[in-house]
């Protein structure tokens, strides 16, 4: 019985990530047309302003050696067996391999996005807690009313007031970079440089997420069991930490899981307003400069984090919440 | 016997948007050490509002407007949330009407057992592990020890409503208040389910506060019965006086309407209309729309409480000297087991 349900765990586990895998095509496809399709010019990305002075001639030449001129589906065929193999082709703008762009970029990335993401969610639930041991007395009011007045002030123009305030006024911390140079492994030095983009990262995040969670616990309030944990002589606080919070869990899990993608778009966000040297800023740029390569690769890199975060966000819940109906067979066919 | 818990001139209201809903009026009675007192009345006419403001287990827009509760000799109306914390389990337990959505669906029940002792008891894991076990197998759940880890959803009613009981009983209070514990099971498991308190009220003395709408369930278990309408107590007695010998219109309504007796006496009959909604009651007594025996002063002065014998009171101006000799039905004065 048991052993069953594990197996039918992998089972469904190992469909999903061929799911995985099938969606990462269709990712690679749509992303290769679209970045062709738009207008623009990669040569432009290559020679930079050079490009104006090339004859057509000389232009042609460097399309076909570049392998623009092919038709898209021999392009993106040539793409797809390179990527099998593990090239990824050139930067157009950086004239090396694109994976080699991204590679020491993508750790700094993690560091600042991991580190805003178990903030946002511990915090979080620490304000969701406080606004349902509180419900409805003046301190759930102001957390409410702050939490939505912060929640929509606009990222860009926080970060602003935050280095006109704490790098150019008080200089307490850098306005740019993710560490000082010749300081990459110095870990005080980096969190200098975090914690005015974490500022922004929790400050446009916290509040959406913590709404979220504290209105779960309020509807787990209401639930009859609370009557018989409170008759036992437990606490408020007991019960919301030992009964509420542990029946919402599931339900953080999967927000958690799927909110991901959010949290990594804030990351981008924070990244281009501090100049944070991070695959987000990087984006931003290989668009805007139609590198096709670096960007093929870094829309890659996200999606393949979405996609695995809800996998991973459904796995985890049916193990956690043992009443998640256990064949998956929909209620309307039992 | 002494007294062990006694409510005197109590009445509670809700404060809502429409009005102030006055939910218990000036209830009065006393449960004894060791005894079952049974109250009954039909669903709506505050029986639960009552126990769970014992218990201050009321949204805030509950108000005790005027009377007390004594436990122990100890008015534990002006306890504040703190002491009432140290009560709840320790003095005075409660049993809930369903036992599919008392129980925290995610923790196995051993826990929520040991949780309960806990509390209270400052005692390790295995010795708090080893009452547990103690509590479920005096509320019958067999094979305790396997089953201690399981998740409610692995019991059925029946046997979660008796780990509920345990919960209740795992720090030995002194009162149950039993609010509809067998409502939601099926006739055979009520029946086991109510020997089972019986045992238990032999076994440990405990006095239980015993509420229901089935007068039936209650003939089986009570050594009292107050009789409840409308927020009100109408009614009270020993079993003796309220089934043999009972004086109010009320209660002869809620005796009539038991299936028991229609099966003996052919015809089944339902008290006309509906309980009020105690949102500004009318002058004189609730109950007169649907009493046929209402009289004139019924529309105007609620009747105090006529004391029939020591025991036994009923407010109903029936029993006031100057008021017209009305014969009860019949079917009251029949014997229970003929
Ligand atoms: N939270 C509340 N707010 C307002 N009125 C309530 C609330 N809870 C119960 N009541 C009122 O109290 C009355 C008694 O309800 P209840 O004690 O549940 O009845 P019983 O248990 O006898 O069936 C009901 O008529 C209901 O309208
Ligand atoms: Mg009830």
């Amino acid at each position: 019985m048991i052993e069953n349900r594990k197996t039918q765990l992998l089972k469904k586990t190992g469909l999903r990530l061929l799911g995985f895998l099938f969606t990462m095509l269709i990712l690679s496809i749509v992303v290769f047309c679209f970045a062709r399709w738009a207008p623009g010019d990669p040569l432009q990305s290559f020679y930079g302003d050079a490009v104006e002075s090339m004859t057509s001639e000389e232009l042609g030449a460097a399309r076909s050696r570049l392998g623009l001129d092919a038709p898209l589906h021999v392009q993106y065929a040539k793409w797809v067996t390179n990527a099998l193999g593990g090239n990824f082709g050139l930067s157009l703008k950086y004239k090396k391999a694109a994976m080699d762009v991204v590679t020491p970029l993508i750790g700094n990335t993690l560091i600042l996005g991991v580190t805003a993401y178990l903030l946002v969610f511990a915090l979080a639930t620490l304000l969701a807690v406080t606004c349902a041991l509180h419900e409805d007395t003046w301190l759930d009011h102001i957390i409410c009313k702050i939490g939505t007045g912060i929640y929509y002030l606009p990222p860009f123009w926080l970060g602003v007031v935050l280095v006109l305030i704490f790098s150019i006024h008080l200089r307490w911390f850098p306005s740019s970079g993710a560490y000082d140079i010749g300081k990459a492994g110095d870990i005080l030095n980096r969190i200098r440089h975090m914690i005015l983009p974490l500022i922004v990262m929790i400050v446009s995040h916290l509040w959406y997420y913590a709404y979220m969670i504290r209105n779960k616990l309020l509807d787990e309030l209401r639930q009859d069991y609370v009557f018989l944990a409170k008759e036992k002589g437990l606490t408020k606080r007991q019960i919301v930490w030992r009964h509420c919070l542990r029946n919402v869990a599931p339900t953080i899990v999967s927000i958690m899981a799927i909110s991901i993608p959010h949290v990594l778009s804030g990351t981008y966000i924070a990244e281009s307003v501090f100049n944070y040297p991070g695959i987000g800023a990087l984006s931003i740029e290989s668009a805007k400069y139609h590198d096709y390569n670096l960007l093929m690769i870094l829309v890659l890199i996200a999606g393949a984090l979405v996609v695995l975060s809800s996998i991973a966000a459904q796995t985890i819940n049916e193990i956690i919440d043992p009443r998640m109906k256990e064949t998956g067979v929909s209620a309307w066919q039992r | 016997m002494g007294t062990i818990l006694e409510v005197k001139n109590y009445s509670l209201s809700f404060d809502t948007p429409e009005g102030e809903i006055e939910a218990v009026r000036d209830v009065n009675f006393s449960l004894n050490e060791g005894e079952i007192l049974a109250i009954v009345g039909e669903s709506g006419c505050g029986k639960t509002v009552l126990c769970k403001s014992l218990l201050k287990l009321l949204p805030r827009n509950a108000r005790v407007k005027s009377g007390k509760a004594e436990l122990c000799g100890e008015n534990i109306t002006a306890f504040s949330e703190r002491r009432m914390r140290q009560l709840r389990g320790k003095q005075i337990s409660m049993v809930f009407q369903d036992p599919l959505t008392t129980l925290n669906p995610t923790i196995p029940i051993g826990k929520q057992i040991t949780e309960s002792i806990r509390q209270h008891q400052k005692i390790s894991h295995n010795k708090a592990k080893a009452h547990a076990l103690e509590l479920l197998e005096l509320v019958g759940i067999d094979h305790a020890a396997d089953r201690f880890n399981l998740q409610p959803h692995f019991f059925s009613g029946g046997m979660r409503q008796r780990c509920v009981l345990a919960i209740a009983l795992a720090s030995h209070p002194k009162v149950l208040l039993a609010d509809e514990p067998t409502t939601a099971l099926d006739v055979t498991v009520q029946a086991k389910m109510l020997d089972l308190l019986l045992s238990i009220r032999k076994r440990t003395g405990i006095a239980i506060l015993f509420v229901s709408h089935d007068l039936g369930v209650v003939a089986r278990i009570a050594d009292r019965v107050a009789v409840m309408y409308a927020g009100k107590i109408v009614e009270i007695g020993t079993a003796n006086e309220i089934f043999y010998d009972s004086r109010h219109p009320y209660t002869w309504g809620l005796l009539g309407a038991q299936p028991a007796l229609a099966m003996k006496t052919g015809e089944l009959h339902s008290i006309p209309g509906m309980p009020p909604v105690l949102l500004n009651p009318p002058p004189g007594d609730t109950f007169a729309v649907r009493n046929k025996y209402a009289l004139a002063i019924d529309y105007e002065e609620a009747p105090p409480m006529f004391q029939i014998s020591p025991t036994h009171f009923a407010a109903t101006w029936l029993l006031d000297p100057r008021a017209p000799h009305i014969d009860p039905p019949i079917f009251t004065k029949r014997r229970r087991e003929e």
